[in-house]
């Protein structure tokens, strides 16, 4: 099998007139967690929505398993959409159904699933996620962690070889953050899946992180290991990862 | 009590899992109280074999039989550590929707409760609506004039085209049913008191109940749903001042001067047909037209939607702050706030009719 599943050339991204990404080119590997950083706005967001074919982009190339997403029709988009689980900033949850429901819905769609398992599988992918005992609660019902982590118990539902999952950690409280980073890092293990992440979180990079993407303006800063940001040549990286605030701020004249 | 044991397969997958839980099934069968599954063998495991194995103990505790397990390899270890809770509890049943006896003492309950906050919501309104802005607490007068712009002004075309299509309608009708008679120049009678005394009133309130209602409960709904309006009790802001007072101050403004126009396009719909179809001369029609206005009648039908203002936009409001969940709660009390409307609008109107019609004739 091939070493890279994803792999976007010069992409270029519009909101009507408003360019969003500009030239955005990387690749992931098959089994490692990728994760994607930048200030507010920068269009993180956007670019997962390219690459899970929610959007299509004004120019260039998004291979997946060497297949060009930008290209697909209806049909085949669909189908890629089942192999790979989305979990949305706003977590995404269906709420009219419980939680179990949720989870179930994937398996009952097109998962393939036999019915005397799917309740059996609900309650495996819930204790993946340390949900065991929320099956039959409602989305409202939840914490924003735990819902966070239903939206990702719904997106591995099929067990897919790639999951999208933006900010995970955003609105956590420091601990429950570092559980969830823990929990990724044995999902990656336990299920080989890999991970593109959208965060901001510096702990969960250093904690969790194979490679890093940043963008600035729409643009790709910094591609490589957290080792590399260390030394990388750019200063704004350096910032970044150093959490060094601008300079017009630290002169406070904001005004 | 015997217990039974059981050896894992190497990799614990869709197929191994299965023939696992026939094994287990048997020896329930044969009188197992408690399994006890090796796992030293297993290597490896996925999801689908995962969820055989909380099949087989989830089946075991519903029996009231015991699950173990012993030895598991170091490869698995994560999963058995997520796994745990889930193993070694009882799997929960969804709640039942409830009995027939419990249904109806809820129903009880919640209706108590319910009207409770109703009244609570009425008072609070009628504080800050009418007591408030006098003693120079404030009143929100430019989201006043907002909302009357919407309600009102925005709402005269539907509210007129109702009004003028039902007046020639009822005008068709009650001239074909006196043909016979000669009688068709009280048809202009029968309108204008028709639509003073009723129609207009009713009309108007049930077009502005579909228009306004549903649009005064949906967006308190989802404004709750997305926790604004905890957002703005944080800012020790009066949700009733905020949000409820400017509706109900507009509506009660808004909906006689609705009905009014409804009343003025109800008969010159009707006298639309009386000059166009039945032939009168204008003078004639409007004479009679003229004749049959009563200030009375004018000003019992204009009575009325005071009050109609009045329950239109509390049970909106109403409605919209018992919202529960997301999305589907809201287009619920969306509906729930339409159907309460047209059922006041007619309890309203009964009391209107007996109180005018019968004690004081
Ligand atoms: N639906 C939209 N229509 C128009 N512009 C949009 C839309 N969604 C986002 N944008 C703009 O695109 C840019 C990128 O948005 P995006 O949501 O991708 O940011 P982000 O990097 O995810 O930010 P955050 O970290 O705050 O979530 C922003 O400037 C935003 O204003
Ligand atoms: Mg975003």
């Amino acid at each position: 099998m091939d070493d890279i599943i994803i792999k976007v050339t010069d992409l270029v991204a519009h909101y009507g007139e408003f360019k969003v990404l500009d030239g955005v080119s990387f690749e992931v590997k098959r089994g490692e967690i990728f994760m994607i950083v930048g200030g507010s706005g920068c269009g993180k967001s956007t670019l997962l929505k390219h690459l899970c074919g929610l959007m299509r982009p004004t120019s260039g190339e998004i291979l997946y398993n060497n297949t060009d997403v930008a290209v697909m029709d209806a049909d085949e988009l669909a189908e890629m959409q089942h192999g790979i689980g989305i979990a949305f900033q706003s977590s995404g949850l269906f709420n009219s159904m419980t939680v179990g429901e949720n989870v179930a819905m994937p398996m009952r769609e097109y998962g393939n699933v036999d019915k005397v398992l799917v309740d059996d599988l609900v309650r495996f992918k819930l204790s993946l996620v340390g949900l065991a005992a929320a099956q039959h609660l409602m989305p409202g019902e939840l914490s924003g962690g735990m819902r966070k982590r239903a939206g990702l118990a719904r997106a591995i539902a099929l067990d897919p070889e790639l999951v999208y999952f933006d900010e995970p950690s955003a609105g956590l409280d420091p601990i429950m953050a570092a559980g969830l980073d823990d929990m990724i890092l044995k999902l990656k293990r336990m299920l080989s899946t890999t991970f593109v992440i959208v965060t901001h979180e510096l702990d969960s990079i250093r904690m969790a992180a194979d490679r890093v993407l940043m963008l600035d303006k729409g643009e790709v800063l910094f591609c490589g290991t957290v080792e590399e940001t260390k030394t990388s040549s750019i200063e704004r990286v350096r910032q970044f990862f150093e959490r060094r605030p601008d300079e017009f701020i630290t002169q406070g004249n904001l005004s | 009590m015997s217990e039974t044991r059981l050896t894992a397969p190497e990799q614990l997958n869709n197929a191994t899992g299965a023939q696992l839980y026939e094994e287990a099934k048997r020896a329930w069968r044969a009188g197992a109280a408690t399994l006890l599954l090796d796992l030293a063998p297993t290597r490896d495991m996925d999801s689908l074999g995962g969820a055989w194995l909380l099949k087989i103990a989830g089946d075991m505790r519903r029996r009231d039989g015991e699950f173990k397990w012993e030895g598991h390899q170091e490869a698995i270890a994560d999963f058995m550590t997520m796994l745990e809770p889930a193993l070694q509890m009882k799997p929960k049943k969804p709640p039942k929707p409830p009995g027939l006896f419990d249904s109806f003492t809820d129903t009880l309950v919640n209706f108590v409760g319910e009207f409770g906050e109703f009244m609570g919501l009425c008072v609070d309104t009628l504080y800050w609506t009418a007591v408030a802005p006098f003693e120079g607490r404030g009143f929100r007068f430019n989201a006043f004039m907002e909302e009357a712009h919407e309600m009102g002004v925005r709402a005269v075309r539907i509210v007129c085209l109702m009004n003028f299509l039902l007046g020639l309608i009822i005008a068709m009708l009650s001239a074909a049913q006196v043909a016979a008679f000669g009688m068709q120049i009280y048809v202009a009678d029968l309108i204008m008191i028709g639509f003073a005394r009723e129609l207009a009133a009713i009309m108007t309130a049930v077009v502005v109940s579909a228009r306004t209602g549903a649009a005064i409960a949906a967006e308190i709904a989802t404004m709750k749903v997305q926790e604004e309006v905890d957002a703005l009790r944080g800012m020790g802001i009066n949700v009733v001042q905020y949000l409820v007072t400017p509706k109900v101050a507009a509506l009660i403004v808004v909906l006689p001067c609705l009905v009014t126009l409804g009343l003025v396009s109800g008969v010159a719909g009707g006298a639309l047909w009386g000059v166009l179809v039945l032939g009168f001369r204008p003078a004639v029609w409007y004479q009679q037209t003229l004749g049959a206005a009563y200030m009375s009648d004018i000003m019992q039908g204009m009575l009325k939607t005071f009050f109609f203002a009045i329950a239109i936009a509390l049970i909106g409001c109403h409605n919209g702050l018992r919202v529960r969940g997301g999305s589907r709660g809201v287009g619920l009390m969306t509906t729930r706030a339409v159907v309460m409307d047209i059922f006041m609008l007619i309890c309203i109107d009964i009391v209107f009719a007996a109180i005018f019609y019968y004690w004081l004739e």
